[in-house]
């Protein structure tokens, strides 16, 4: 038996993967950003959607992952492939040292907090302090990917890339929302006190959200810095993190469908409309502002009660 | 090991000054029904408050099973084995009611941290098991109908019944349970009353605030009375119960209670 929610799915899911045979190569390059904002969507949904943290630096993760590979190819030489690896750890190791001190803080505390990480963050690529970042242009030249002698050069590899990168991902919420790490997050989200009564350390999921929050957010790095084989510091900053903050809370926090069309809206509609100039942005923000009057819990609500089928026998 | 599973000892536990304990002690034994009564605005949440972490008390001790936990965070008191319900209900309103009870299982469930990610089949069989516990205590608690339904959309005696559920999950030694029959009707009530009996059966210790004084007094081995933080009267039942003491308290009171 397949419910309406899996139809849409499929139909989501091929009309994706042929995607690349029916547009052009500017609306190729929109797919692929699509599907790597999508990711980075969804890592900052197991953050602010699932544990409950407000956390708007989620730029800085996205742009430790793309530093990360461009730095490791470009100054240093290293093939893109041997990046991916230290493209994922070195975000999760910040997470976990920069986070380690603000999660105990309140929601809005922890908010300017994170906001605060993503300016330094930018300050210091700006400043190119290790001679590594190259400044305010960024880094140039960031090779394709390469496997035994085969190039992954054109635009459609890229999505395709961008496209199984994306199935990672959903494979690993899928995976989080079954298990007792995903349940955690939503306990302490929906009440600390109760959660915590239950045995369940505050402390230890909200940081266990941040860590492959940003592990996941650095992959979607790599790709974007290959994508567009440069990266540079306003692709990351404060303004990035308040789009992928606002994508979660307008598609819907912890709904998968829900990430999905907020990144839709939030980036793929101002493309649409890109022959209005930056009158489009006036729609999108009436867009926000409408959602959260309307639909506070987002377009795509998350829905609960996702329990095994031997359980459900005796439910009228 | 002393026969006491808790002592509390000497505690008092103040807000800005003005005392909310007051120098209070009591001794529960293993397996027993301990009530705890006494007029609105007693300090007997703040108590409860005191030995699940919630609250640090200024002095005083508090012994599980000999050892010290004054001062403990609440997850680890869950994890010792005291688990609790609400005054106030807290359920995870918008989960279901089986999600709901799978809290109580967090405790008891050996998923490795690289789980959240990966499963394997040690997860498959872990998962599976901490479902069927939670079916189990559907079972118990005549929840398995609402499965699936949000535990906020239901009526406040099933609400007070998925809070039993959830704590129970846990396998607690001790349960704590504040007010459980507040907002009940005289048929819910006597089922409530059944139910503790039954979970006393399975070897859980509890420590019970109530002001229905029916059921405390027929459940209760042994009672603690306190007013303005502190004890005015302990025994069994029939002794607390025509203590002068202890009638002066509520008459002087107001005995309806806002259940807030
Ligand atoms: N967090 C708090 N801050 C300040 N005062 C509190 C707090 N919690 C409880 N109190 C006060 O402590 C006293 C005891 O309250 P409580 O333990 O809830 O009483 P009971 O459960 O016996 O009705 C009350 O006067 C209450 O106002
Ligand atoms: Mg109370």
């Amino acid at each position: 038996m397949m419910n309406k929610t899996s139809m849409i799915a499929i139909a989501l899911l091929i009309f994706m993967g042929f995607y690349p045979l029916f547009v052009d190569s500017a609306w190729l390059a929109v797919g692929t950003t699509f599907l790597v904002f999508s990711v980075v969507a969804f890592s900052q949904d197991i953050i602010l959607g699932r544990a409950g943290v407000f956390h708007m630096g989620h730029a800085m993760f996205f742009g430790l992952g793309a530093y990360t590979t461009a730095i490791l190819n470009v100054q240093f030489g290293w093939p893109i492939l041997a990046t991916w690896a230290p493209s994922v750890l070195v975000p999760m190791f910040f997470a976990f040292i920069l986070a380690g001190p603000i999660i105990h803080l309140r929601g809005d505390y922890l908010l300017v907090a994170t906001i605060g990480f993503n300016i330094i963050f930018i300050q210091i690529l700006e400043n190119d302090i290790f001679g590594l970042t190259g400044g305010p242009n960024g880094i140039f030249g960031i090779d394709i990917v390469r496997v035994f002698g085969i190039e992954f050069a054109s635009g459609t590899y890229m999505y395709y890339m961008a496209f199984i990168l994306l199935g990672i991902a959903l494979f690993i919420m899928r995976n989080l929302d079954r298990s007792k790490f995903g349940r955690a997050m939503f306990y302490i989200n929906k009440d600390e006190i109760a959660a915590q009564s239950m045995g369940i350390s505050i402390r230890y999921y909200k940081l266990y959200a941040f860590v492959v929050g940003a592990g996941i957010a650095g992959a979607a790095g790599s790709m974007f810095s290959v994508q567009y084989s440069a990266v540079s510091p306003e692709a990351f900053n404060v303004t990035q993190s308040i789009m992928f903050f606002t994508i979660v809370l307008v598609g819907g926090s912890a709904s998968l469908p829900g990430v999905l069309i907020g990144t839709f809206i939030m980036f793929v509609l101002p493309e649409v409309f890109r022959e209005f100039a930056t009158a489009r942005y006036l729609v999108f923000g009436l867009a926000m502002i409408l959602t959260m009057i309307l639909r506070p819990r987002g377009i795509w609500p998350v829905r609960f009660g996702n329990i095994p089928s031997y359980l459900k026998k005796d439910v009228k | 090991m002393s026969e006491y599973i808790l002592e509390i000892k000497n505690v008092s536990k103040f807000f800005h000054g003005l005392v909310a304990i007051n120098n209070l002690s009591m001794k529960v034994k293993k397996g027993q029904i301990y009530g705890i009564i006494g007029p609105n605005g007693a300090g007997k949440t703040t108590l409860f408050n005191c030995i699940t972490g919630i609250y640090t008390p200024e002095e005083g001790q508090i012994l599980w099973k000999g050892k010290e936990i004054k001062g403990t965070t609440p997850y680890k008191i869950a994890e010792l084995g005291i688990l609790r319900t609400f005054q106030t209900i807290r359920l995870f309103a918008e989960m279901s009611v089986a999600e709901n009870i799978m809290s109580g299982r967090h405790i008891k469930s050996k998923q490795k941290w690289y789980n959240g990610i990966i499963h394997t089949p040690a997860y498959f069989k872990d998962e599976k098991e901490n479902w069927l516990k939670v079916g189990e205590l559907m079972e118990f608690f005549s929840l398995s109908e609402y499965a699936t339904t949000p535990a906020g959309d239901l009526s406040y005696g099933i609400q007070r019944r998925i809070e039993m559920a959830r704590a129970l999950a846990a396998e607690p030694e001790l349960l704590i349970l504040d007010e459980p029959a507040a907002g009940l009707n005289e048929n819910e009530t006597i089922e409530l009353t059944k139910m503790i009996r039954k979970i006393q059966a399975m070897g859980v210790t509890i420590m019970m605030i109530e002001h229905d004084m029916e059921m405390v007094m027929s459940l209760s081995e042994y009672i603690t009375v306190i007013n303005f933080g502190a004890k005015i009267s302990a025994g069994i039942p029939s002794f607390v119960q025509d203590d002068p003491v202890v009638i002066e308290a509520y008459i002087g009171s107001d005995e309806e209670d806002d259940h807030a």
